[in-house]
């Protein structure tokens, strides 16, 4: 091979950094209106009145914006992947602190800001519930009625229910968990949480609608460009054809920015005022548009006296927030592998997403499988020391193994879980005696590893278009929001078609131009793009040989390019098209008991490794060596692959030592980068990366998604070595120096006294 | 945001001139990074900001006097500071300080005098210079008058300076043979605001303490000098056990501040273990 | 946002409590409101404006006394618009009342929450006024009765 492996740097670097590239926040049009919000400063209530005519009274403010505004263009004005749930602007009610209620247009952003201050609303409270557990049966009920998008057949039977805060439930059944607990030598219980906690994308969220007479171009920081199209087109009642999607580069993505965002508000807007609208959030809004949902983990093992695992029961709380986004997904699919990546015969999984009166949560890097590995890694660690088995083994004697079947009934292939944990020890050096030290310094080092299902059943599309000298364009709507997808689909064309990957031009995130793709998230990406752009180079030089053949050229010989194209049509014009879409075979969950014997088209598996030094003076921990080791299958960028692993680790280790979005009364307190505290440059530890040698059969080349996978093991990792130095187990997220002082101080027998 | 007033004062007294005593919408801006955030929180609205960007040079300048102190102009950015070779010879401890303040963008914005006048009691100049015993000379439509850094601070953004008055100059003395050391304790990131913050400087006789100056922040509503601590210390060994007294006092001498950054009996537990610290690293 | 305490004061519980729930007073104990007026004998509206430094707060203000049982107990609810800003401002008091000896023990307990911009990044700040508040408010009852004595809980 020529082309795959080869650790290019990425092709759009040098735009990048000399500040070339395009971002929607970057586009001016003629006559464009900028949008500011007006928010809710209730957490749940009815809307009595909104006031905007001092607001609409300010010099320089286009038009002021409501709901009802909205209703009168758009007759059904809700959205969401999943429920029909979120009004374009809030109808009725309001759900969360920061919902938005109003926009205000001009020409001048600092004016429609100013003006917003100027709206005014008045609201009769509501009951509002803020806690998973609690909203499971609370009285507080955030919707009046559900109502599913039918984009999803398990949601159906949801319709029209009331009374309820209930998303989705999924439920796995396998064996016979209560029998197998009696029968146990020993039985172990934990619950563990984590807690709400944000993308921030650089970049923040961003949409342009500039309409036409029957049509609408919309400029958006969108990792979906093919479903904002169709949700657009479906909330305005037009054929696709008339919606245009147009995607830059993206500032991050993460998750933050699938589905609908701002695009159905800049879109109706802009249809309302017949002009440009441009609304870009400010990093506070951030904080009200989506997030990660926070978690409750009830974890119950049965296991022999000898650390065989042989039963496991899962209850899995989300916190969904108001609106449920891709929520209910994140509680399924990422429900069934809450038991972890272990070979277990009697596995239990109840998963509930629920509605809350919190900003939204959806999908973020991981899509709820750090929060369960944070729990069945943690919960595996402590069954192995009250065993007195060492971690390593104890985990080597229970995962699973290609050929044995996982929970949900499908056989493992292709995933090299055993080879993670082995090359994780390995650089762990866990055989070797470690050093714990005997001061106040503590040291101490731990181990996890997680593994994810790739969402399924879903479809890409790709066109590769080669010109008459040879030059060659990707069209795709796979999304480069930085993980380097651009340079990889290039590297596949170069590899087929047999030139340098550099010379290929990619053209992505264009719904009137490429193909239909269902997103760039989940780490789909590579398979099912890859894929479908692999079967598209294929289809174009299939097409150029019997090209070859028809201009009478021998078969395989070494022509030029070019000189087919002249052959054929006597000068330098023309041009091959190869097309090529990819949907992998699934076979749908069984409702009831959460069985497929075809669940995922490909499974990631992510090992981290810790060592950790503690403060026992002040609860500090600082984190000296993190070791994240993945199965992506064959790598087609090593060089990318790896930044991936080490973007991942640094973005989880961010959501297991400092990040928490921290509420009060419903309004987040710490919406800005001064309070909410990412990982900077002295926070990072020194860091290694490795993918083990491994192929996904099924992929282009052998290659799988690695955008998410070293996020799983992060958090539990850390937390292991944690007990390994002090024996103090924290079991929610984020681990901070007084929780782990106050539990080092009282297990001395010194608690320190609660604050009066 | 509503559109304000921008002046650019050329002299400093000019910019004097421009502050109304009277009207707190009118305010000085140095670098901004303080007020800025303000602005944007929607906490502060101004009418009117007078730049400070464009007055004397002097006003920028760090020189060390015949008595060794260092001189610095309210106008030098924290990065000056921190790349102004000869000051920080002198007091090796500030480098280092300031190597952890905020961010390489902020300090290269950022000016002493906005950093000693904001009163935030998260900052790090004002308890580290307090500690070292600097004063600032400020200049008012009186004239003149000097105010020891540990003698600015009221409160919360509060200080006692007029809202015509601006810092000229910070003078910090020369330790002369006198053993110093700074921490500072955050509860996340390195870079965050922190929980604690603990400024020393000691003066050593033989092998007891001649003189000592302790002071706080972060964890206190404003800079606090530990006065009671001060004086179990002059005196003293430096042992374990009147370190430990020491630490105990300055436990129970000032009430905490509970915050993001941890609650009042975790920061009392910081300031407890991470004083002992503080003296023993300025002693080694 | 909680605050909570204690005053002792030496006055007949029935004497405090009426003076407590007598709005003029109450106002006059807490620096910076203004405008009071009485909507209904247990609704009334007000401004309040305060200040940290140069940084100005401008409400305007509903008090809503919720529950008054001579001589235990008084409930209010209390919410603000902040002048020109997007924001709610809500808090939930209460103050029971103990005759002990000669001394009226008044407990007071308030939840406060702010949501908009000042709620969102502003809230170091305001909660440091908060207590500066708490503490001034203590003060001014102590000196409304005779020979008070106070101490804040927190």
């Amino acid at each position: 091979m020529n082309q795959i492996g080869r650790a290019i740097p990425r092709l759009e670097a040098r735009a990048k950094v000399t500040g070339r590239a395009d971002y929607v926040h970057n586009i001016r049009v003629p006559g464009m209106l900028y949008g500011k919000i007006f928010r809710s400063t209730v957490p749940h209530g009815r809307i009595r009145h909104i006031d905007t005519s001092a607001a609409q009274a300010i010099d320089g403010v286009h038009a002021v914006i409501t709901g009802e505004d909205i209703r009168a263009i758009i007759r059904e004005p809700y959205f969401g992947p999943a429920f029909h749930d979120q009004p374009i602007l809030a109808l009725e009610k309001v759900h969360f602190v920061g919902e938005p209620v109003a926009v205000v247009l001009s020409p001048d952003p600092h004016i429609a800001e100013q003006a917003v201050q100027a709206i005014e609303a008045d609201y009769e409270e509501l009951p509002p519930v803020f806690d998973e557990v609690e909203a499971a049966t609370s009285s507080a009920i955030v919707h009046d009625v559900l109502r599913p998008a039918g984009t999803f057949a398990d949601l159906k039977h949801l319709a029209g229910r009331k009374n309820t805060n209930v998303t989705l439930d999924y439920h796995l059944r396998r064996g016979d968990v209560e029998k197998a607990f009696a029968a146990a030598d020993r039985v172990f219980e934990h619950v563990f949480r984590t807690g709400q906690v944000l993308h921030v994308p650089l970049e923040s969220h961003a949409a342009l609608a500039e309409p036409g007479h029957d049509s609408l171009i919309i400029h958006t920081s969108t990792q979906t460009p093919s479903f904002v199209r169709t949700e657009i087109a479906r909330l305005l009642g037009w054929p696709e054809n008339r919606v245009s999607v147009k995607v830059p580069f993206l500032g991050g993505g993460f998750g933050a920015k699938v589905y609908v965002k701002l695009e159905a508000l800049a879109a109706a807007l802009a249809l309302i005022v017949r002009r440009p609208v441009k609304i870009a959030l400010t990093m506070e809004e951030q904080f009200y548009t989506i997030s990660k949902h926070a978690t409750t983990f009830r974890i119950k093992s049965g296991v022999t006296k000898d650390g065989q695992v042989t039963a496991r029961a899962c209850e899995v709380w989300w916190n969904g927030g108001a609106y449920a986004d891709i929520g209910p997904r994140v509680a399924q699919k990422s429900g069934f592998t809450a038991a972890g990546p272990y070979d277990i015969d009697n596995v239990r999984i109840d998963s509930t997403e629920v509605y809350t009166n919190r900003p939204p949560a959806g999908a973020l890097r991981g899509f709820g499988v750090p929060q369960l590995v944070w729990a069945y890694e943690s919960h595996t660690d402590l069954i192995a020391r009250e065993l007195g088995i060492d971690p390593v083994e104890f985990r080597r004697k229970n995962i699973l193994r290609d050929g044995r079947p996982h929970a949900t009934g499908t056989i493992m292939k292709d995933a090299a879980i055993d080879k993670v944990l082995d090359r994780l020890a390995e650089r762990m050096n866990w055989q070797a005696p470690f050093d714990r030290g005997n001061g106040t310094l503590k040291r101490g080092r731990g181990i996890a590893i997680g593994f994810k299902a790739s969402i399924s059943p879903t479809t890409s599309g790709a066109i590769v278009n080669v010109s008459a000298d040879g030059s060659i364009v990707l069209y795709t709507n796979t999304i480069d929001m930085g993980q380097g997808s651009d340079t990889a689909m290039a590297q596949i064309v170069a590899e087929v078609l047999n030139v340098p990957a550099e010379t290929v031009k990619v053209v992505h995130g264009n719904t009137d131009v490429a193909p239909y793709d269902m997103g760039t998230l989940g780490s789909r990406s590579t398979f099912h793009m890859g894929n479908a752009v692999r079967l598209a180079a294929e289809d174009a030089r299939a097409k150029l040989a019997a090209l070859a053949a028809e201009v009478g050229l021998p078969v395989r010989t070494n022509y030029d390019v070019k000189e087919l194209f002249r052959k054929r049509y006597g000068m330098q014009a023309g041009n091959m098209i190869g097309a090529g879409t990819y949907i992998p075979r699934y076979t749908a969950p069984d409702p009831e008991t959460g069985q497929s014997d075809n669940v995922t088209p490909f499974w990631m598996i992510g090992g981290t490794g810790a060592e950790v030094e503690v403060d026992t003076e002040t609860g500090h921990v600082r984190v000296l060596r993190l070791v994240n080791v993945a199965d992506a299958g064959k790598p087609i960028n090593p060089k990318i692959c790896k930044t991936q692993l080490s973007g991942g680790a640094i973005m989880q280790l961010g959501f297991t030592l400092y990040e928490d979005m921290v509420f009060d009364g419903g309004q987040v307190t710490n919406a800005s980068f001064a309070d909410y505290k990412i990982p900077g440059f002295r926070d990072v530890p020194v860091m290694e990366s490795e993918l083990v040698a491994a192929a996904q059969e099924t992929g282009p080349f052998g290659a799988k998604g690695v955008g998410e996978t070293s996020t799983f093991g992060v958090s539990p990792a850390i937390a292991n070595a944690i007990q390994d130095a002090v024996g103090i187990r924290l079991t929610e997220l984020p681990i901070k120096p007084e929780a782990l002082l106050r539990a080092l101080r009282a297990a001395e027998g010194r608690p320190i006294e609660e604050d009066s | 945001m509503i559109p304000f007033a921008w002046d650019e004062p050329k002299t400093l007294s000019e910019a004097v001139n421009l502050l109304d005593p009277d009207d707190p919408t009118v305010r000085p801006i140095a670098g901004g990074t303080a007020l800025m955030l303000m602005m944007k929180a929607g906490v502060f609205m101004p009418s009117r900001l007078i730049s400070l960007a464009k007055i004397e040079p002097l006003y920028s300048e760090i020189t060390i006097d015949r008595a060794g102190a260092v001189r610095i102009g309210a106008m030098a950015s924290l990065s000056k500071l921190e790349r102004s070779g000869e000051a920080m010879e002198a007091f090796p401890l500030m480098k280092r300080a300031l190597r952890t303040l905020s961010n390489v963008r902020v300090r290269n914005v950022a000016c002493v005098g906005g950093a000693l006048a904001h009163g935030d009691p998260h900052m790090d100049l004002p308890p580290l210079f307090a500690a070292l015993g600097a004063r600032v000379s400020v200049i008012g439509p009186a004239g003149k008058r000097e105010i020891a850094v540990e003698d600015l601070y009221t409160g919360y953004y509060e200080t006692v300076l007029q809202k015509n008055e601006l810092i000229a100059e910070a003078i910090v003395p020369p330790l002369n043979g006198a053993r110093a050391s700074y921490m500072k304790i955050t509860s996340r990131s390195a870079d965050d605001w922190p929980a604690l913050n603990i400024g020393v400087r000691l003066e050593k006789d033989g092998t007891r303490i001649r003189d000592a100056r302790i002071v706080i922040s972060a964890a206190t509503e404003k800079v606090t000098r530990l006065s009671k601590t001060e004086k179990l210390l002059r005196g003293a060994s430096p042992d374990d056990r009147s370190l430990a007294e020491a630490a105990d006092v300055a436990a129970g001498e000032v009430s905490f501040l509970s915050d993001a950054h941890g609650s009042a009996a975790y920061k009392k537990e910081l300031l407890r273990v991470c004083l002992k610290r503080a003296i023993r690293e300025a002693l080694s | 946002m909680k605050f909570s305490g204690e005053i002792a004061v030496k006055a007949p519980r029935e004497s405090v409590f009426d003076r407590v729930q007598d709005a003029r007073f109450f106002a006059s104990c807490v620096e910076g409101v203004r405008n009071l007026v009485e909507v209904t004998p247990t609704r009334y509206t007000a401004r309040f404006e305060t200040k940290i430094a140069y940084i100005r707060f401008d409400f305007e203000v509903v008090v809503e006394v919720t529950r008054a049982e001579r001589p235990h107990i008084i409930e209010a609810r209390i919410e603000g618009k902040p002048h020109g800003i997007v924001g709610r401002l809500a808090a939930n008091s209460s103050a029971t009342f103990t005759q002990d000896g000669d001394d009226t023990r008044i407990q007071y307990a308030i939840e406060a929450s702010l949501t908009g911009r000042l709620g969102s990044i502003g809230q170091p700040v305001l909660k440091s006024k908060a207590k500066d508040m708490e503490r001034h408010f203590v003060q001014n009852m102590r000196a409304a009765f005779p020979g008070g004595v106070a101490e804040p809980a927190s």
